[in-house]
């Protein structure tokens, strides 16, 4: 067979199995990064949590949680994601007695805080980038922590905070080829499964190296575009001088819309 | 007091304390270094208290002190006779304790309405039309009404200022704390935002006020407190500060500010 009939072979025969790879491998990414983004926001507003020295009691609570918070972060981001997965999936079998989870849940699980880890530090540097300044303003109106993180915070860590998200996504889209060693199958793993039957290891990889790259670079064009309807290029001076009248505001602002 | 209008929640002045605030011994210590050294005063309602004194002389850190920015580290602040340290709503309190700010810290994500409204929705729970209805009032009384729209990083360092002194009024505070509100502004935008000030004064607005504009203390305030290195040096009407200081100290400011 020459390399435009393997490749034939590959889409006639195994499309089914290319797409729901395809399919897994984009539901992990998804879910586990807006999983992983939940949890570096909830650990964002807990670190930022600030604590009265007088209050010893919670002084040392809120030190035992920054502790536990570091620990989670230090060993998910040091460790590969691929050990990870064993630990975690055969580390249950063992304690469980021989019971073993379900593989797309402990995927999900996986990748989930896996990124958590990562998203944590992101989330971390974003609050960091904020205006000390909208922090007081908001208590200064009453606001409780919470609700200052919630209103004003988290919508302008977000903003700031997009591209790094984004990036965090297209790297689980490719990362999440790991996970076949729990026998998740998702496209790594299909590749694999067809090699075995093919015995086309160039041809089948390449083929999926170009369904990776097509992925990847069709969510990065997509994101983009997002990016830039979320974020309205106007609304990016941070400290603007401008001096518009009233009307010329509001023109510039349905322009926007 | 006569002309006091709706600014002032007068149910809140029904209290034993005939003060406001009280400011009782109140030292402040950040590592080695002594900021306040006890300070004592008091605010009563409709005064316009203005805190002057050079820079690092430690005014800011006692208008942080009073809304509880800043823990006192030795000495107590009561509000209506209650230690601010053991207050039970504090959220309320920092609605009745208003701040504005010398780097207005207008919501960056949201727009002039939106930034008048919030803390009223979340903090006092009001309804939206209502929180809109107030909201519109105070931009309106600010001249800032026509931006309703406008996100703050349109508007120019005055028309900030005003928004942010709309935001804090929305909030109906017994006592409002200004910040330096004038000192980062461009010049020709002071006048604006000082004018507003002269007219909340004018209408029975409690206000606490740390500047440098001495024209302004002068005018306006009920009280001068000079402060240098962390204590009250003269605490005393605007007329005997400026034209018959007892203090050599407040000789020496006065000397070089006016």
């Amino acid at each position: 067979m020459n390399f435009f009939e393997v490749i034939e072979n590959i889409i006639t025969n195994y499309w089914s199995w290319i797409l729901k790879g395809i399919g897994m491998t984009l539901l992990v990414s998804i879910v586990g990064t807006i999983v992983g983004l939940i949890i570096g926001l909830v650990i964002g507003v807990i670190r930022t949590i600030s604590v009265d020295k007088s209050n010893k009691l919670a002084y040392v609570f809120k030190k035992f949680i920054n502790f536990l918070i570091g620990v989670y972060v230090e060993i998910f981001r040091g460790t590969p994601m691929m050990v990870q997965a064993m630990v975690i999936f055969w580390g249950y079998a063992y304690l469980s007695g021989g019971n073993t989870l379900d593989v797309t849940l402990s995927a999900l699980f996986i990748v989930s805080i896996n990124t958590g880890a990562y998203m944590a530090e992101i989330v971390r540097g974003g609050i960091i980038s904020i205006d000390k300044g909208q922090f007081e303003g908001a208590e200064a109106i009453g606001m409780n922590h919470f609700q200052t993180m919630l209103y004003v915070v988290i919508p302008q860590v977000m903003r700031n905070i997009l591209p790094s998200v984004c990036n965090e996504f297209i790297i689980n889209i490719k990362d999440t080829s790991v996970l076949n060693v729990i026998g998740f199958a998702e496209l790594f793993y299909v590749t694999n499964t067809i090699v075995l039957k093919n015995y086309q290891t160039f041809i089948t990889y390449l083929f999926t190296a170009v369904i990776y790259f097509v992925l990847t670079f069709g969510i990065s064009r997509i994101l983009l575009l997002i990016e830039k309807k979320l974020a309205g290029k106007k609304n990016y001076v941070v400290l603007g001088s401008g001096n518009m009248d009233a009307e010329s505001i509001a023109l510039e602002n349905n322009r926007e819309n | 007091m006569s002309n006091q209008d709706n600014y002032i929640q007068a149910d809140n002045a029904t209290n034993e304390s005939p003060y406001i605030i009280k400011v009782e011994h109140v030292g402040k210590v950040f590592g080695t270094n002594t900021v306040l050294t006890d300070i004592n005063f008091n605010v009563k309602s409709g005064e316009v208290i203005c805190i002057i004194g050079s820079s690092g002389s430690g005014k800011s850190t006692l208008l942080r002190c009073v809304n509880k920015f800043e823990t006192a580290t030795s000495g107590a602040i009561y509000y209506h006779g209650e230690d601010i340290n053991k207050i039970k709503n504090f959220p309320l309190f920092r609605t009745k304790v208003g701040m504005v700010f010398q780097s207005f810290n207008l919501f960056n994500n949201m727009d002039v309405l939106k930034n008048c409204t919030i803390g009223q929705t979340k903090v006092l729970h009001r309804k939206k039309e209502e929180a809109k209805a107030n909201a519109i009032k105070y931009l309106d009384l600010v001249g800032m009404s026509a931006y309703v729209n406008a996100r703050p990083n349109q508007l120019s360092g005055g028309q900030k200022q005003r928004v942010a002194i709309a935001r804090a009024l929305a909030m109906e505070p017994e006592v409002l704390l200004f910040d330096e509100p004038t000192s980062a502004l461009d010049p020709e935008m002071v006048g604006e935002v000082l004018d507003i000030m002269r007219n909340l004064a004018k209408s029975g607005l409690t206000m606490l006020v740390v500047t440098h504009e001495m024209g302004f203390a002068r005018d306006v305030a009920s009280r001068v407190l000079f402060m240098d290195k962390g204590v009250i040096v003269e605490d005393d009407t605007p007329e005997n500060i400026f034209t018959n200081p007892k203090e050599d100290r407040t000789k020496e400011f006065l000397k070089r500010v006016l």
